[in-house]
Formats: C-alpha cells, sequence, structure tokens
C-alpha cells in the first residue's frame, strides 16, 4: 500500500539523495494538489442503484447455479440410464449361457440329423406304417394274389388310404 | 490489520454471494474509483456509467480473485474499463467524424458536465496524455504502491518512478 512503503528510500535506489529527495517532494507536493481539488463524490442514488444492480445479479446467479446443479444431475441421470440400457442390450446379445445350452439339447438329437421326421414322430409312423401297408395289399390286389372281394376291396383300400391323407393333413 | 483482516472477510462474504458484503465494498470503494474515472473522463455521467459497470464486473469476477491486493485487482479491473470504453469511444468517433462531430474536444478537453464547471485541475489532466493521466490517477485514487502500480502496468518500477515524477511535476506547474 502506498502509505506504507517508503519513497525516500525507492527514489534512493534509483537516484542520488539530492535528486531523490527533490523528486519526494515533487511528488508530495503534487498530490496535495489533488487534495485540495477533491473529485466530485459519487451521487447516493447512483450508489442505491448499483447496489440494487447487484442485489438482483446475485439473485440471478444463484438461479443460474442451482440451474446448472439441476442439469448436471439430470444429465448424469440421463447418462447413467442409458449406460444401464446399453449394457442391458449388450447382456441380452451376450453368447447363451449353460442353462440356454441344457434347454436346446432337450431336443433329441436325431431331428436334426435326419431328413426323415417320421422317426421323431410318433403319429407320422403310425401313418407311415399304414400307408406302406395298404400299397403292398393295392399291389398284392393288382397282381392277382388276392381275387376273392377283388374289385370291392381295392376300392377300400383307396377309400382308406384317401382317409389317412386326409387326416395326415388336417394334422 | 483490523482493516485488512475485515476486507477479507468482506471478500469472502462477496464470494459467498453475499449482498450485504458486495454492499460494503461499494461503500468503501465508490468514492475513490468515482473520482479516478471521473478525473480520467472529465465526465459526470460518463464516471456513473463506468462506476456502475465496474461493481458490476466485480460481481461477475470476484471468484477470479485469488489473493494479494485487492485494490490492485481492483483498480485493474477499473482500468480495463476505461480502456474499453476509450476504444469504444474511437469507434464512435471515427463513425462520426464524416459528420463533422467535435467528440475529439471530449476526449481531451474537460467540459461542464451534470451543471458544474469543471475544476482547475481537470482543466490541467485533460492536457496530459492518456497513459500519463491514467499513471496520476492509479497513484492518487487507488492507494497503490508504486510497486504494485509498476506490476500492474507490467513496467520496471524505475519506468513507473520516472513517468509518475515528470507527470507530476509538469502537473505542478500547470496549477
Amino acid at each position: 500500500m502506498k502509505d506504507q512503503e517508503n519513497l525516500r528510500e525507492l527514489f534512493g535506489k534509483f537516484f542520488d539523495d539530492e535528486q531523490a529527495a527533490r523528486y519526494v517532494e515533487d511528488i508530495q507536493k503534487a498530490e496535495q494538489i489533488f487534495r485540495e481539488y477533491p473529485a466530485p463524490e459519487p451521487d447516493d442514488m447512483l450508489i442505491a442503484n448499483i447496489k440494487a444492480e447487484i442485489a438482483m445479479r446475485l439473485q440471478a446467479k444463484r438461479a443460474h447455479h442451482f440451474r446448472r446443479i439441476f442439469y448436471e444431475v439430470v444429465g448424469a441421470a440421463a447418462a447413467i440410464i442409458f449406460v444401464a440400457a446399453i449394457s442391458l442390450q449388450l447382456f441380452k446379445q451376450a453368447p447363451p449361457t449353460d442353462r440356454e445350452v441344457n434347454h436346446a439339447s432337450l431336443i433329441p438329437t436325431a431331428i436334426w440329423e435326419t431328413d426323415d421326421i417320421t422317426t421323431t414322430d410318433e403319429d407320422l409312423a403310425v401313418f407311415k406304417a399304414q400307408i406302406e401297408q395298404i400299397e403292398d395289399e393295392v399291389i398284392a390286389l393288382q397282381s392277382g394274389e388276392d381275387t376273392v372281394n377283388g374289385d370291392s376291396t381295392l376300392v377300400e383300400l383307396e377309400v382308406e388310404l384317401i382317409e389317412i391323407n386326409s387326416d395326415f393333413w388336417k394334422g | 490489520m483490523t482493516k485488512s483482516y475485515d476486507l477479507a472477510r468482506i471478500i469472502t462474504g462477496c464470494k459467498g454471494g453475499d449482498a450485504q458484503c458486495y454492499s460494503q465494498i461499494v461503500d468503501i470503494y465508490s468514492s475513490r474509483c468515482y473520482g479516478y474515472f471521473y478525473r480520467l473522463t472529465g465526465n459526470n455521467d460518463i464516471s456513473d456509467e463506468l462506476l456502475s459497470e465496474l461493481f458490476v464486473k466485480l460481481v461477475e469476477k470476484i471468484g477470479s480473485y485469488k489473493g494479494g491486493s485487492f485494490e490492485s485487482w481492483l483498480f485493474k479491473i477499473a482500468s480495463n474499463i476505461f480502456h474499453d470504453h476509450l476504444r469504444s469511444k474511437q469507434r464512435r468517433k471515427k463513425l462520426l467524424e464524416t459528420q463533422k462531430t467535435e467528440l475529439e474536444s471530449e476526449k481531451i478537453e474537460p467540459k461542464k458536465s451534470g451543471g458544474e464547471l469543471t475544476d482547475k485541475l481537470q482543466i490541467q489532466l485533460g492536457r496530459l496524455d492518456e497513459d500519463t493521466r491514467e499513471l496520476i490517477m492509479l497513484r492518487f485514487y487507488s492507494q497503490l504502491s508504486f510497486k504494485e502500480i509498476a506490476q500492474m502496468r507490467s513496467e520496471p518500477i524505475g519506468t513507473t518512478l520516472a513517468k509518475t515524477h515528470r507527470a507530476l511535476k509538469k502537473l505542478r506547474e500547470l496549477v
């Protein structure tokens, strides 16, 4: 601060003693002029307005501060939710677990390894056996092995074959 | 010691957003800062504006005050505000030059403001160049030491001493 400095000593560092003394005197006298001609004081109304403006700015600053905290919290929450959602998605897309493999292994391996689906379905197997039997009978009839009820037997067999066929497609 | 302790407490309060502490700062510094602006501009209305701007800036920038001389920090802001004002005035002057206005005289020569005659000192101050005038104002109104003024102006202390001495001697002769 100005009142704590020793001007004589300060000027003495740069000028000789006589010069320093003269310079210090010049400065002190010039500063005396400022005291003789004081600048006008600020108006009371101006000071009151400044204080009011400051109070208003402080309020706005506080509001801004709280708003910023709110946005930061919301932003952080959104980021957490986003990361959680992404993690969940990645978790769902992860390779099947042992449990899922076990479920898959319940399906008979044969079903994946053969083109003949009748080997895995009992109903189909029965149908297939019946069809084969009827075919054999038809062949036998056609070749003249069964001649007792020749024509009617053939018609019965054909009807039976059609029934089985339609039952098959109905499931 | 008591004064510096009080000032430290007030500044801490300001940093905490205490309006009462700002009010105290305004009470402590408004007179000196107003004198500083008035002696540099010679105009009451402009000084009013600049003083208001200074305290508004204080609210905005108080967080950047990291200790040291508060006066030095405050008057650095005041000096920047004054220079901004000068720059904007120069821009306006350039615009108005084509219309042959007399803004130039407003810049150097003091004139009637707020219904009162400017004093003899103000007239003589108007004859000094801006840099010298500001140096003297800093010395008188900021109450800063030569060392602090030199730091603020980023120049060697010897230069500040020599310039101040020359300017004050000239001013004394003029007055």
